[in-house]
């Protein structure tokens, strides 16, 4: 059933315009840029570095945030992509692959191990990947995003986007 | 390579990182604005508890001066969302009118329930709450339950002061109604049944499921709640018009209002095993309430919705 059948129209509008639940934002986002930025760079440390400083600088901005612009999440990853970039720029050599740390899960032993290797192998194919390439990857596979917001977020077409995630990933099945 | 081990570099940050982000991002906030509080489930349903009571007590045209009282058995079964127009309440609470203080001399606490009582299982759960506790039976598969509490009984009882009560109208320009003769002195008595409370968590992710019995509100005798109920809603901000219609149109003895801050991103009806209900969403957190087999159910989670609903209909 729709809101508006819920509350009068008028009613519903008083529930526009509002300002995001930053426990919950926190909540729900946090997986999505750490992701994003294990995909962009493969290391954990330095993912938690720059989601760091994402969430510092969306913090401080947050009172620019504007609904009616753009999906928090989007403003977000938007925040992340540059603090990326600003991270290449600074230090051209990406973090060997030997330095992943990965986290307790509650796989059992076994599976975390084939999980392991497999994310270690993974990050080394990704890491050969075209820039562009990889930040495709890390938003889609990383933030979970859709061709269609990624598309919106980089101004990419979303048909370009698409092709070019379908050849990163023929690319690592190749290589795998 | 398949779906599966594209996905394998996916990792949920560790609880110490997410915690010493959030504690850094607090302390952001020495240097900027405060941080807009979220609103918990605890805090509606507490909301609730003072609408009924302000909204019952302090309005009653045509009020039968009478020592006797009736018991409101409110056996819930619907659930209405009402938004709360917070800026209008920012604004009460800047004029000079001690409003907590206002309505605190009014509620006398009956019963405290004090700190929940943390138990190990449902059965004590159930045994402590005095019903058989319902558990989800689907969570998702990486989600496991951390604790279990019970909050025990509550109750409070107001005595409406009809002049301050026309205090209140007056500040927030409410004259088109009138504030009924002989109703000082006149008392409510509210009481929520024990609560039990299990916490769920998936990493940083945290759901906590709640249960318990339709409270019960006892009020003096020849009360016109939807009467009472069209000033409760003025002074939580609706407009005149919403607020009569919406006042009639209710069955006031099996519905059960939900007051929704003007932060939410929507809300709307949802069904829940046959029963009626109502879902509530605020960014990333969600909130979904039912009645069912005379007991009432919120589950509050930072879940993707299909998990929240999938557990919400595997109550069982």
């Amino acid at each position: 059933m729709a809101i508006e059948e819920t509350m009068p129209g008028r009613l519903l509008r008083w529930v526009t315009a509002a300002e995001p639940d930053w426990d919950a934002v926190y909540a729900e986002q946090l997986p999505r840029v750490y992701n994003f930025f294990r995909y962009r760079f493969g290391n954990t440390a330095d993912a938690e570095d720059l989601t760091a400083k994402t969430f510092e600088k969306a913090w401080r901005a947050r009172h620019r945030y504007r609904r009616e612009l753009a999906g928090f999440s989007t403003w977000l990853l938007s925040i992340a992509r540059n603090v990326g970039t600003d991270h290449l720029r600074a230090s051209k050599s990406l973090v060997p692959i030997e330095e992943a740390v990965f986290l307790a899960t509650s796989d059992t032993p076994e599976d975390q191990a084939v999980r392991n290797s497999d994310a270690e192998r993974l990050a080394t194919l990704l890491d050969e990947l075209p820039d562009r390439d990889r930040e495709l990857m890390a938003l889609k596979y990383g933030a979970g995003m859709t061709n269609r917001a990624i598309a919106h977020a980089t101004g990419l077409s979303e048909s370009n986007v698409g092709t070019i995630v379908h050849r990163a990933i023929q690319t690592l099945r190749t290589r795998w | 390579m398949n779906e599966s081990q594209l996905h394998s570099l996916r990792r949920d940050p560790s609880p110490a990182f997410a915690s010493r982000l959030r504690v850094s991002l607090r302390a952001l906030d020495t240097e900027t604005v405060s941080i807009p509080t979220r609103w918990p489930l605890m805090k509606i349903a507490a909301s609730v508890a003072i609408v009924a009571l302000i909204a019952g007590v302090f309005s009653v045209p045509s009020v039968r001066a009478s020592a006797r009282s009736f018991l409101a058995l409110f056996r819930v079964v619907n659930f209405v969302a009402v938004p709360v127009d917070r800026a209008r309440l920012d604004t009460l609470l800047k004029k000079p009118l001690d409003l907590p203080g206002l309505i605190g001399e009014h509620v006398e606490i009956l019963q405290d329930p004090g700190a929940p009582t943390l138990v190990a299982s449902p059965a004590q759960a159930g045994e402590l709450a005095g019903f058989a506790a319902r558990t989800p039976g689907e969570i998702p598969v990486a989600m496991t339950r951390t604790e279990i509490g019970v909050s025990g009984e509550r109750a409070a009882r107001v005595t409406a002061d009809t002049s301050r009560l026309r205090q209140v109208m007056d500040a927030l320009g409410i004259t088109d109604l009138d504030v009924p003769e002989g109703l000082d002195g006149q008392t409510a008595t509210v009481r929520v049944p024990p609560i039990i409370s299990m916490t769920y968590r998936q990493g940083p992710r945290v759901t906590r499921f709640l249960q318990t019995r339709s409270p019960q509100v006892t009020l003096p005798d020849g009360v016109d709640i939807a009467a009472l109920g069209e000033i409760g809603l003025r002074l939580i901000g609706l407009p005149t018009t919403e607020a009569h219609d919406f006042a009639r149109a209710i069955d006031w003895r099996t519905t059960l209002l939900v007051p929704v801050p003007s932060t939410v991103s929507s809300f709307k009806k949802v069904d829940i095993n046959g029963h009626s209900g109502i879902l509530i969403e605020r960014q990333a957190s969600k909130a979904v309430l039912w009645s069912a087999d005379g007991l009432m159910f919120a589950i509050d989670s930072t879940q993707q919705m299909s998990d929240v609903m999938t557990m919400a209909n595997s109550v069982k």
